[in-house]
């Protein structure tokens, strides 16, 4: 057991780093949030870096797909990075396209990047079924979530066999969590720095204890949820695990939701200030893979009988 | 203490009731418009009120009410925000603008001012906040000089609901830089096309038209634009905001969008799930609790007593049922519910500034901890 990086860990952390510096960030997800769709370059830049290839690595493997998944939701990145690194490896080989959605015929919503989609991997029951772009259609619909989100009907592909749906719903949460303690994390940050400075009543906001007391409880669900997915992940994705660490990640989103816009007050909800590019994809994000209820019943189903 | 509505309260209720069937289409909800579709609306449906006298009902006779209680004020502002509130932003003028003109008028501001306002002939915006002025409201720094008979307003308004198609803003501006906090500030009642007065549009995750900045670069209000006594307009600020806690019944609204949660339920057959009904029911029982606190404030308010603590302790009691019917209809709808459609995104921006518009949900927090606890909040 060791809860630091090691050498190449760290080497990853900081050319990852320098990539998210250079290609992602707020300025550019408000500026493809105007155009709508996936950031393409960053997708292409990250592949090519090899970042997006780390599952089977043996000195990287799910934990650091994990780990990049995280930082690439903190930097606001628009690329379905969790599912390309995460949740394709353990169901396609070979090479993949860099944008893959992830959806389950059993919640019939809006799917994440699936009208930029290569590939969608779809849970059918117990099986996941592969289907390339072309065999499925796909409605664009304008959610105020923070992702480009489409519609899939009349899906058709390569049906895998039994336990393939399992393993990609594990992953999938797995991804998920880590997407959550990014996102959560980047919204938690910048609200805690503009509480430093914005004062009222002659104090700096944050300098009230109610207010520190509410960041804090956010800090802890942010950390419970990033080592919950760092975990989960190192092990190979187990299912209690797997869905412990998605329901943690769930109410993470719920409560740094509330919390960074209740405490920021009205500039929380203009497009003019960062927060929203953050928080309102936690709306996406607690609901994906079947929500709270989904990842309640697999977690008792494995974990208990 | 008894909790029957007596008979021409279920009379007036039930009129309305008829009126909006005949007049709005089905699940009408004018937060679906834009700004402008929305104020032409308003303003035409607002005429349709006035010639029955319910767009100011609570007024007195001489000008332009039915002198209604208290409770039937409640009536109307349950009926209307539960039919998607058609007179969007008139309830502002409704509610307090026009009271504090009766409150602190001159002749010929209440000649002007009310006739417009009670036929449905203006809206108006609320200038009260600033950049650095938001739940501590009275450090605000948009001044009022003295010039001559004049003043020369500067500073910035924002967040200002309405002002794009507004006619008139309702300012709070520091006439008197010395004085403490509170005691400097006068109310100006100044026409949006006022000379120096840019207001420009403040993008939103929400619907088009939802913010404003208001700038006033040198803007000259003539002393007949101020209301009440120079200095003096906390006072009245104080005693009308009473009136806008309590102005939206927002439990009702947010039932209207529980019952819309409640139709999808059941049209998906997983009213029985226990995750589904749990937060169903929570949502019920907390817009209920919500509803029966409002009913302590509206009987101080008809008694004539100003409520207080009352109406802070029904604000968090309400924005608990914001919050909680969002909820509901997330775990209803599941995925759906990012789509712009889904009853959670009608409900959402309800849900996530209940707690910061018309005062935040911590100031409320302590403000009761003061009267209960009696150890200064802040
Ligand atoms: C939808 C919407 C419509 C609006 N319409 C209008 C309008 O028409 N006209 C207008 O004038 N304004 C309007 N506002 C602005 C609103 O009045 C302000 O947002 C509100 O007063 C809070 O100010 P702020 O946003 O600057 O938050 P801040 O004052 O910066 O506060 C940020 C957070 O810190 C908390 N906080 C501050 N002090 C303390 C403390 N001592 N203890 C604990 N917590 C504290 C606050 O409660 C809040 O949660 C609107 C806002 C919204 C969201």
């Amino acid at each position: 057991m060791d809860m630091t990086f090691d050498d190449t860990q760290t080497a990853i952390k900081d050319s990852c780093d320098r990539l998210f510096g250079r290609m992602a960030g707020p300025a550019r997800a408000r500026a493809l949030g105007h155009v709508g769709g996936a950031d393409l370059a960053l997708a292409e830049a990250l592949e090519e870096a090899g970042f997006l290839d780390l599952f089977a690595e043996e000195d990287a493997g799910p934990l650091v797909a994990a780990l990049i998944t995280e930082w690439a939701a903190k930097a606001a990145a628009l690329v379905p990075v969790g599912a390309r690194t995460l949740v394709a490896p353990t169901v396609i080989a070979g090479a993949l396209p860099q944008i893959i959605a992830v959806c389950d015929a059993a919640h019939a919503g809006p799917v994440r990047y699936a009208a930029q989609a290569d590939v969608v991997i779809q849970i059918d029951g117990d099986a996941a079924v592969i289907a390339q772009r072309g065999d499925f259609t796909v409605e664009p619909v304008a959610s105020i979530f923070g992702y480009p989100m489409a519609r899939i009907s009349g899906l058709t592909g390569v049906r895998l066999g039994a336990g393939s749906g399992e393993a990609v719903r594990r992953w999938w949460q797995v991804a998920l969590a880590a997407e959550i303690a990014g996102t959560a994390r980047a919204a938690l940050d910048q609200t805690i720095a503009y509480l430093q400075q914005r004062v009222q009543f002659g104090r700096q906001i944050a300098s009230f204890q109610a207010v520190q007391h509410r960041l804090v409880d956010c800090h802890v669900s942010v950390e419970s949820t990033a080592w919950a997915a760092r975990e989960a992940a190192a092990r190979g994705a187990p299912a209690a695990l797997a869905a412990g660490a998605a329901i943690t990640a769930v109410e993470c989103a719920q409560r740094v939701f509330d919390e960074t816009h209740q405490l920021s007050g009205a500039i929380g909800f203009t497009t003019e200030y960062d927060l929203y590019l953050w928080s309102m994809r936690l709306q996406t994000l607690r609901q994906e893979c079947g929500g709270i209820r989904a990842h309640a019943s697999a977690l008792v189903a494995s974990a208990w009988t | 203490m008894e909790f029957n509505w007596p008979d021409e309260d279920a009379q007036f209720r039930g009129e309305l009731r008829d009126f909006l069937a005949a007049t709005l289409p089905e699940d009408f909800d004018a937060f679906d418009m834009g700004a402008r579709e929305r104020d032409n609306f308003s303003r035409d449906f607002a005429k349709k009120l006035s010639t029955r006298g319910w767009l100011t009902p609570a007024w007195p006779k001489q000008y332009g009410g039915l002198e209604q209680s208290a409770w039937q004020q409640l009536i109307l502002s349950e009926e209307m925000v539960g039919h998607g509130e058609p007179r969007t932003g008139q309830y502002m003028c409704v509610n307090w603008v026009g009271p504090a003109i009766i409150l602190a008028g001159t002749d010929e501001q209440k000649d002007y001012h009310l006739g417009r306002i009670s036929r449905g002939d203006v809206t108006w915006c609320q200038g009260f906040s600033e950049p650095d002025a938001g739940s501590d409201l009275a450090s605000l720094r948009t001044s009022a000089t003295r010039d001559g008979d004049d003043y020369i307003l500067r500073g910035e308004k924002i967040w200002t609901s309405y002002a794009g198609v507004a006619d008139f803003c309702f300012l709070l501006a520091r006439s008197d830089p010395e004085a403490h906090r509170h005691r400097g500030i006068s109310i100006f009642l100044v026409p949006t096309d006022a000379p120096g007065l840019t207001i420009r549009e403040i993008p939103s995750v929400f619907r088009e038209g939802t913010f404003n900045s208001c700038v006033f670069d040198e803007v000259r209000a003539p002393e007949a634009w101020r209301l009440g006594p120079e200095h003096g307009g906390w006072p009245i600020i104080r005693k009308l905001l009473a009136n806008e806690r309590v102005g939206v019944a927002r439990y009702h609204r947010a039932e209207t969008f529980l019952l819309k949660a409640v139709k999808v339920a059941k049209a998906a057959g997983i009213m029985d799930d226990p995750i589904i009904s749990e937060a169903l029911a929570k949502a019920k029982a907390a817009c209920d609790a919500a509803r029966v606190l409002v009913y302590q404030v509206v009987d101080e308010r008809a008694k004539g007593r100003q409520p207080d603590l009352t109406a802070y302790v029904y604000r968090v009691a309400a924005i608990r049922c914001e919050k909680l019917v969002y909820e509901a209809a997330l775990r209803v709808q599941g995925s759906d519910s990012v789509a712009p459609d889904s009853v959670a995104a009608g409900q959402f921006q309800h849900a996530v500034t209940a707690g910061v518009a018309t005062g935040t949900l911590e100031m409320q927090l302590n403000l009761i901890a003061r009267d209960i606890i009696g150890v200064a909040g802040a």
